[in-house]
């Protein structure tokens, strides 16, 4: 919460190669009012630094950033928006240098959950609900899930990324007799059948750690009432060797057990291996969300299922997909916060919410957009999985957690050195032991889950 | 200064002492003081004064306490250790390998210089090449199926029973060429007649070289290690950072001390706790140090003469 | 005995084996630059069938010429920077010998072993307080810091060396310490400087870590940094990637290859012998 952690955080060059980490700054405690409030709209020659990542999971986004605003600085003639589409190494490492130096972009993308937290509670951000109508953030998809605080909103949802899509090639199954399947017995059947032929059930790569968070937001979210059971055994009233948080990791197992992954899991990168299921060397994979419609046009549509998470639970996510919407938000050192969110605002006119669709094929962060108008039947359906999400688990934990806890873990039991029993026992061990390094972690999860 | 140019000279006892002459090195020592304090005095009272704090306040011993007890720093040490290991195979290797260069006089020029190319290859591009390689099903396997030691076959990275000790392999493919050249030109450059002495008494292969070559060698063949060693324990973050994608995984069967630190700091954003296993870290070192202090005073000053 | 009696065809033999060892990597990385996938995959050892360019213009449709610049700049600078700075401290410490000398070379020789890593953070800050993020300047600065202490070391070491007659005999003649140390030091340090100038240039060359924190714009990013970048994006066009690590290693390895003699020579001859 003080400068000092920011400045490591900026070095945060976890972004650098790993996983990701977060946000410094300052909120400079603004009265939560309407929008413009608290600073008229200015009337001389303003110019505001954008920095955003999303090109990669969202092509068309560079496009559609770039009309927008065009269309934006021709209604207002003294403003002048740059745009700095940064790499997925570089977001948050050039993020945090910018923090501790308290000069850079105005406006700023984050991934939701606890990337959206981070940075308010190291004080790089401004809250736009100090500047955005409460009745305008209500449109936003997935704000109060993900990015609120306390009752302040932190950052502005852009697009949905539905997280995560089961690919299924229905012509593999064929050949081998079988549905797509969709419960977790069936899918252990699929495993048995295919794994005796020697074909790959499941695609994926564990090396560079990713995917091991995915298959925890999918796997663990079945068996927890809400959210704020994972924040709850973060913060320790709840443990993570409880029935609803470890009993994915026996389900990880047994996939392990039937042969359900290709054998060289550990060895390759996540995105290496999806590429093995669009060479009809597996039957089944798991994409981005975002990046899934590609997936199915570069296999053909007719012979693929887009589905979710085979079911083990009967909590109320079973079968449900993640959502989470990645965002922007506004720095606490930017000079025309009111700007930056007036902008935002027009990010979500109607006009830029169809554009947005249009360009990118992706579904824009607003229930003001016309589902109607999706007409491709696979985008329809993982909208329609989006819209009624389920909460996307790895990002409501500390990405410490993340990265140490079930990276590893994921590796270990897929590679069978590690029991799914023995995996759950070192997450707790972990969580446990992050709550004694970050004495603020508690009081951080706490004002989140309010 | 130009009044103490009789002084002039590393053997000559200074003859006057005066203020001139006591600051006569200063403009010459001068940039690289500043350099030097820059980089390393300051980051090191920095790093010493977070590691004892939490949040700008005095912690004592805290963040050592919380370091020591973290299973995993104590697995990254002993990462670092089992490291160590390749420093002999280097050794053994290189000498081995010089000694055969140095008997075989035809076409050692171009011996040497592919042996030599691994070591100016930059790690991100053998982080690259070598996670290729190495996959289960990767080229690696291909060539030892072709060659018919399919038995031989790993999971060379992705076992975390083996990760560490491929990447032990890695860094010998890299390392070994530095110090072929190092043993070989040092071979070449033993006079002759050392060697006509010993073939005269009928000393074979292995005795002469034994009791020649490497007595000659000593002092080099411990620079060598030491320098290697110090490799091991500081300076292997680049090649586990690009083979395992800044994970040290499988699980956590390649983290080293190095990365430890790091990941502490830039992605759990403990700075305090990075800066308490970066002061060990350094304390360990020192042993190094302490070691090459006393090669150095042993060989008489410069490692090799 | 056994290999001497195998003689000159085993010994043949094993040096071939190792070079194809140590070869293997670097042939992989150039063949499938200019395979496609499918062969690359398939068929990793053999030859290209149809040896294939596009890899290679993927490669220089990205930044790679920017990186380039930023790695001869940033390299070419603080190596020099380092020699110059290095050979003037080591003068200055072996020709005014004052009480403490060894002490003050015996901890700059400890720096050494400081792992690079542990300096990152606070260096980070100052850096960060200068408004140097993203500059040259850090990064060369933070790279003659880290260079200096071997430098100065081995410099100072081959100093000693120098007989006393030769420099008092230039004294005698009226020559400033200045002009000794051009006139007669410089002109007898030429082995120690090569194996300096090569090992700190693969070294700057190659670092990657400090770069990756400092550099944070595209416009400045070193080679090192760019290719990892550019890995992560290719990641899924291995003969592109590969092409991208071909053009990393190349001016290196063209140096290597038209310098070879001074690179050996440098390295062996005169540091490490005293000469």
């Amino acid at each position: 919460m003080n400068a000092r952690r920011s400045v490591a955080a900026a070095l945060s060059a976890a972004a650098l190669l790993t996983t990701a980490a977060c946000g410094g700054g300052s909120s400079d405690g603004q009265s939560p009012e309407g929008a413009g409030s608290p600073q008229a709209f200015p009337t001389e020659d303003v110019t505001l630094t954008m920095w955003w990542w999303g090109e990669q999971e969202a092509p068309g986004a560079k496009q559609w950033l770039a009309d927008t605003v065009k269309a934006y600085e021709a209604k207002h003639s003294n403003i002048t928006i740059k745009t700095v589409l940064q790499t997925t190494d570089g977001l948050i490492p050039s993020f945090e240098a910018a923090a501790a130096a308290k000069q850079g972009p105005d406006i700023e993308y984050f991934w939701g959950g606890i990337y959206s937290q981070q940075p308010y509670w190291s004080e790089s951000i401004t809250p736009v609900s100090d500047y955005i109508p409460a009745d305008e953030l209500a449109h936003y998809t997935n704000a109060a899930l993900e990015d609120t605080y306390d009752g302040r909103t932190l950052t502005a949802p852009w697009y949905v990324n539905p997280q995560f899509p089961v690919l299924a090639r229905t012509d593999v199954l064929d050949e081998h007799g079988l549905e797509v399947p969709t419960t977790w017995d069936e899918l252990l059947n699929v495993c048995d059948v295919l794994s005796a032929d020697g074909v790959t059930t499941l695609a994926g790569g564990v090396k560079d750690g990713w995917f091991g968070g995915w298959l925890y937001s999918m796997l663990g979210a079945q068996s927890v009432a809400s959210k704020d059971d994972v924040t709850a055994a973060v913060r320790g009233d709840q443990s993570f060797t409880d029935p609803n948080h470890a009993e994915w990791w026996t389900r990880l197992e047994e996939t392990r057990e039937h042969g359900c992954w290709n054998d060289d899991i550990n060895s390759l990168e996540l995105y290496q291996a999806q590429q093995r299921w669009v060479d009809g060397d597996a039957a089944m994979t798991i994409t981005a969300g975002t990046d899934a419609p590609n997936f199915v046009e570069k296999v053909g549509a007719d012979k693929v299922t887009v589905t979710t998470m085979p079911t083990w639970g009967d909590g109320a996510y079973a079968g449900k997909m993640g959502t989470t919407s990645q965002t922007v938000g506004i720095t606490s050192w930017s000079k025309y916060p009111q700007v930056a969110a007036d902008f935002i605002m027009f990010m979500h006119t109607p006009d830029r919410l169809q554009a947005w669709y249009d360009q990118t094929g992706s579904l824009p962060a607003d229930d003001r957009f016309d589902m109607s108008k999706v007409g491709d039947p696979v985008k329809k359906q993982l909208f329609a999985y989006a819209a009624d999400g389920a909460p996307y688990l790895e990002n409501f934990i500390p990405s410490a957690l993340d990265s140490k806890a079930v990276f590893a873990g994921v590796q270990l039991v897929l590679q069978g050195s590690k029991s799914g029993e023995e995996a759950a026992a070192d997450m707790q061990a972990e969580a446990e032991r992050l709550r004694r390094t970050d004495r603020s972690l508690v009081d951080n999860f706490e004002g989140w889950t309010d | 200064m130009t009044t103490d140019v009789a002084t002039v000279g590393p053997a000559s006892r200074p003859v006057r002492r005066g203020l001139a002459h006591r600051l006569g090195p200063l403009p010459w020592v001068a940039p690289a003081a500043l350099a030097i304090l820059f980089v390393f005095a300051y980051s090191m009272f920095e790093l010493v004064r977070q590691s004892f704090q939490y949040d700008d306040a005095w912690v004592g011993f805290e963040n050592f306490s919380l370091v020591l007890t973290d299973p995993l720093f104590r697995t990254a040490i002993w990462h670092n250790t089992l490291l160590l290991v390749a420093v002999p195979v280097l050794v053994v290797l290189a000498l081995s390998v010089a000694v055969v260069l140095y008997e075989t006089r035809r076409g050692v020029v171009a011996y040497r210089a592919i042996l030599f190319l691994p070591y100016i290859l930059p790690i991100p591009v053998i982080g690259v090449v070598f996670g290729q390689l190495l996959q289960l099903n990767g080229a690696l396997n291909g060539a030892l199926d072709g060659l018919g030691l399919g038995s031989v076959t790993q999971d060379w990275l992705g076992n975390p029973q083996l990760a560490l000790w491929t990447m032990g392999g890695v860094i010998v493919w890299k390392e070994v060429g530095f110090g072929i050249v190092l043993f070989l030109a040092r071979m070449m450059s033993l006079p002759e007649d050392v060697y006509e002495s010993a073939r005269l008494d009928g000393a074979g292969f292995f005795r002469m070289h034994w009791h020649v070559t490497i007595p000659q060698m000593r002092p080099l063949v411990v620079f060598y290690v030491i320098s290697e060693a110090i490799v091991m324990v500081s300076w292997v973050f680049n090649y586990v950072f690009v083979m395992t994608n800044g994970q040290g995984g499988p699980g956590t069967s390649t983290v080293v001390t190095e990365l430890y630190i790091y990941r502490t700091a830039f992605q759990d954003q403990a700075p305090e706790l990075a800066s308490a296993a970066a002061v060990l870290l350094f304390l360990s070192t020192l042993v190094l140090i302490v070691g090459f202090f006393r090669v150095q005073r042993a060989e008489g000053g410069t490692f090799g003469d | 005995m056994l290999i001497q009696r195998l003689g000159a065809a085993s010994r043949h033999v094993v040096l071939v084996v190792m070079c194809v060892i140590a070869l293997g990597p670097g042939y992989l990385m150039v063949t499938g630059s200019l395979k496609s996938q499918a062969e690359f995959l398939g068929h990793p050892w053999a030859l290209p069938t149809s040896p294939d360019l596009e890899a290679y213009r993927t490669t220089f449709n990205d930044q790679f010429t920017r990186w380039l610049f930023n790695s001869v700049l940033v390299t070419s600078v603080a190596v020099l920077l380092t020699m110059v700075i290095a050979a003037l401290a080591a003068w200055g410490l072996v020709n005014w010998p004052f009480r403490g000398r060894d002490t003050v070379l015996g901890i700059t020789v400890s720096l050494m072993v400081v792992p690079p890593v542990v300096l990152l953070m606070p260096l980070f800050q100052v850096g960060a307080e200068l408004g140097w993020i993203s500059t040259y300047r850090i990064v060369i600065l933070v790279y003659v810091g880290l260079m200096l202490p071997f430098s100065i070391y081995l410099l100072a070491n081959f100093f000693r060396t120098i007989p006393a007659s030769l420099l008092e005999a230039a004294a005698l003649d009226g020559a400033s310490p200045f002009q000794v140390f051009r006139r007669i030091v410089l002109p007898l340090s030429g082995a120690p400087v090569a194996t300096l100038v090569v090992v700190n240039l693969l070294w700057a060359w190659n670092e990657l870590l400090l770069a990756l924190v400092f550099l944070q714009t595209d416009e400045k990013k070193t080679l090192m940094v760019g290719i990892t970048g550019f890995q992560s994006r290719y990641s899924l066009d291995i003969p592109t990637v590969m092409a991208g690590m071909v053009v990393a290693t190349l001016p290196l390895a063209a140096a290597y290859m038209f310098g070879q003699r001074y690179f050996i020579r440098g390295l062996t001859a005169g540091g490490l012998k005293g000469e």
